[in-house]
């Protein structure tokens, strides 16, 4: 069996999990379904966000939003692609709450602490990818990460972000060009 | 990946992207007793909010059927007969109404 039939299969198995959770509201079927996808929702998140605990926070939050959202789930894409919509989404109106907040501190005068909240890589002892993702914006991180990470189709990435499958091309290619320009990746290209 | 065509700058992207699993910890299983927490608390919520508007409701719905009936003189004899019959025992009658809804929803709740 190829990894192209393995994809499918699972395809097909988590749309019958989603078929027995929205009949039955089969709450341990919806346990499978975060068993299988938990890693890749909380790795996507973590390089998002750059802080596993704020990230592991998100991603219960996005599971209880899938929950409650399991009926507008209609089939055609990818389960793990609905799911990364959600954990985009969370991620974005936490990123607004979090800049509303540090407004609100800076209104009243405290120091602000919205700043680390901001994708920051300050160690010495960062690793390769962290320092990868340091030079993209949220945006491109947010898709680079769909695309390389998660493998999520060009199609797929542009359901899931609500953007056009042309700006999603050109989001790839910004962001492509801003590695290899940062990490003199050119070098490396055929090797 | 599908209409990707992937070059070799693809690949070594994938690979720096590329990160361990995340293990699951319990992780699900939080997501699912949460879910239950929830499930149970929305099912609670109707027969506990139907007890007590019912029990707040009982008193002023008397009195207002008790004020009601001191205007009887308006109406026809029959009729206020009839009506004043049935004011004494109005307070059970609502107080049961509440009841057999409370008992109804219990028993969907329990049914689901």
């Amino acid at each position: 069996m190829t990894d192209r039939d393995d994809h499918c299969d699972d395809h097909r198995d988590d749309q019958w999990l989603v078929a027995r959770i929205v009949s039955d509201q089969d709450t341990t079927a919806f346990g499978e379904l975060v068993r299988r996808h938990q890693s890749q929702v909380r790795n996507f998140l973590r390089k998002l966000t750059g802080d596993i605990a704020m990230a592991d926070d998100l991603s219960q939050d996005c599971f209880m939003r899938a929950w409650d959202k399991i009926q507008t789930f209609s089939g055609r894409g990818s389960f793990i692609g609905w799911l990364l919509k959600i954990a985009y989404t969370t991620f974005l109106q936490s990123k607004r709450k979090s800049k509303r907040y540090a407004e609100i501190l800076e209104q009243v005068g405290h120091v602000t602490e919205a700043e680390s909240r901001s994708y920051a890589v300050q160690s010495d002892e960062v690793i390769d990818l962290e320092k990868l993702l340091a030079v993209l914006s949220d945006e491109e991180r947010a898709i680079m990460v769909m695309s390389y990470a998660c493998g999520l189709s060009h199609r797929e990435i542009s359901d899931a972000t609500s953007m056009p499958v042309g700006t999603v091309k050109s989001v790839i290619y910004r962001g492509k060009e801003r590695i290899r320009t940062s990490f003199d990746i050119k070098d490396h290209q055929h090797g | 990946m599908a209409e990707k065509i992937k070059d070799a700058e693809d690949r070594l992207l994938e690979s720096m992207f590329e990160v361990a699993p995340v293990p699951d910890d319990g992780f699900s299983a939080l997501i699912v007793r949460k879910i239950r927490r929830r499930l149970w608390l929305r099912r609670l919520a109707v027969p506990t909010a139907t007890l007590i508007g019912g029990a707040i409701a009982v008193k002023p719905l008397t009195g207002f059927l008790i004020a009601a009936s001191s205007l009887s003189s308006l109406l026809p004899q029959d009729i206020v007969n009839s009506v004043v019959a049935l004011v004494p025992q109005a307070q059970t009658i609502v107080l049961g109404a509440m009841l057999l809804a409370a008992c109804m929803l219990g028993l969907r709740t329990i049914e689901d």
